[in-house]
């Protein structure tokens, strides 16, 4: 056990490094600090717009905010917060505008388009 | 001749937390863990351990919040308490890695770069089996390895756009900005970003050669130092994690290192009596050897003299790092002069710590070590 931990974990993490090439997530690659995404977000849930502080409550993080890492990595923690709410019938908008390293502003919506 | 025992002789570890000897891991790993047990308990990293909310593996969502939240700050200061007072590190450490390990995966709130590293140090330096391969060293490799990688596959890495953005909007980095406006536009950034990525990849060999094992770790401490200076943030736990690593490349004599120093020189007597007041382990034995303006520290079969030799005897005594860490751990969330603080602690550690300062001050104020001349006269002649 004492190698083969070590060894599953590193073997983990290199196939991270070569899967995060393929992916807009960056989940245990190492890439720390790479990306600055600012963003403001709002959310209505079935019809009501929620507060700041109800957003930090439903997706633990600031509604008007920064990560330092992957876009994708907010717009993540949304989509799969609101995919459990949606299996309780909350009927929820989310519209993010975001700048991954204060390029062009960007715009994420949930639900998406089909 | 010798009245102190051998430190390796010590088999009984003891509840004083600035003792490192008679655990059941190395000295050097016994620092390491010893120093983010410290850290992780002072900056109360254990409020922030999270219950489980959109984790990585799925049947954790489905575990009871509050007793999985509960249960793991409890398993986490206990882990962490018991390796601060030298109870079976090699298991508690284990224990913590994995619960810190286990946090990470169980919420994206709570993931972070940060903390896997960290879980990561405390596992495998539990998992440390004596003659095994280099884990440490090779998480230490990895993680460079993909920092490195990812910043040289990022088009703002190479334009510059990242720094630029990061340094002048998000960090509002003075000295950086007052540079940026002299340069041409985008040359620092560029110049950041690319010696970024270079320091990153360069350092991975530096890690997985063996001969080159020495500019690894003053490598990595640099560049960790350098971030901490620029940001003003340990970036929660990575400066430590990462700083701490480089404990792994290090080997502490087993026995006790012998100081030779001039007893008639007042100087040597109150470095003797300031340098034994802390070495709580006994790693050092003075020992007057009667030759006048010398200070030698016999480390193993390293010989260090002058300036050199104070220096080691500081690196060699564990207690540094504890104090080192403590100090920079206990600002964390200091409102005020926290920053400025951090960044004297660190500068100043840089400063008096890595090798350039002892080898300036050893060329500057040459020492009379007889040994050190009869050699340079062999070498010459």
């Amino acid at each position: 056990m004492r190698l083969l931990i070590p060894v599953l974990l590193l073997a983990f993490q290199l196939g991270a490094i070569v899967h995060a090439r393929f992916v807009p997530t960056r989940y245990f690659c190492w890439a720390p600090y790479d990306t600055q995404t600012d963003y403001t977000a709002t959310a209505i849930v079935n019809g009501r717009p929620l507060t700041a502080r109800e957003f930090q409550k439903r997706y633990r993080r600031p509604q008007h905010g920064f990560d330092n890492r992957s876009p994708q990595h907010v717009i993540d923690m949304l989509q799969q917060a609101e995919e459990k709410h949606a299996a309780r019938g909350d009927q929820t908008t989310i519209v993010v505008n975001y700048r991954v390293n204060g390029k062009d502003p960007r715009e994420w919506h949930w639900p998406r388009a089909e | 001749m010798n009245p102190r025992p051998p430190v390796a002789s010590s088999t009984t570890p003891s509840w004083n937390p600035l003792k490192t000897t008679g655990t059941d891991l190395p000295v050097n790993l016994a620092i390491l863990v010893k120093v983010l047990a410290i850290v992780v308990l002072i900056v109360n990293h254990v409020r922030i351990l999270p219950d489980p909310w959109l984790s990585f593996i799925p049947w954790i969502d489905r575990l009871p919040a509050e007793p999985f939240q509960r249960t793991l700050q409890a398993v986490f200061v206990i882990s962490a308490v018991a390796i601060v007072f030298n109870r079976r590190l090699r298991m508690f450490s284990t224990i913590l890695g994995a619960t810190i390990l286990l946090a990470v995966v169980s919420s994206k709130a709570y993931y972070g770069n940060n903390k896997t590293f960290c879980g990561l140090m405390f596992l495998l330096a539990g998992l440390y089996k004596p003659g095994g391969p280099p884990f440490l060293r090779w998480q230490l490799a990895i993680t460079y390895f993909g920092a490195g990688l990812n910043k040289a596959m990022d088009a703002d890495w190479h334009s510059g756009v990242f720094f630029e953005n990061w340094a002048v909007h998000r960090l509002h980095q003075s000295v950086y900005i007052t540079l940026d406006a002299i340069l041409p536009p985008m040359v620092l950034a560029k110049f950041m970003c690319w010696s970024t990525i270079v320091t990153e990849l360069a350092t991975v060999p530096a890690i997985l050669i063996p001969s080159l094992n020495y500019w690894a770790v003053l490598a990595n401490i640099f560049f960790q130092c350098s971030l901490c200076l620029f940001t003003g943030t340990t970036f929660t736990l990575f400066f430590y994690s990462m700083t701490a690593c480089s404990l792994a490349f290090v080997t502490w004599p087993d026995a006790p290192m012998r100081v030779f120093y001039d007893s008639d020189r007042r100087l040597f007597v109150s470095l003797r009596r300031f340098f034994e007041s802390w070495d709580v382990d006994g790693r050092f034995l003075w020992t007057d050897n009667g030759a006048r303006g010398t200070l030698s520290l016999q480390a193993g079969d390293r010989r260090y003299s002058g300036f050199q030799a104070a220096r080691m005897i500081v690196l060699y005594n564990p207690v540094t790092w504890f104090v080192l860490a403590a100090s920079i751990a206990v600002l964390e969330d200091v409102p005020g002069p926290a920053v400025l603080c951090r960044r004297v602690i660190v500068g100043t550690a840089l400063v008096l710590l890595m090798p350039p300062l002892a080898y300036l001050s050893d060329l500057c104020f040459p020492r009379r070590d007889p040994e050190r001349r009869a050699m340079v006269r062999t070498v010459e002649s």
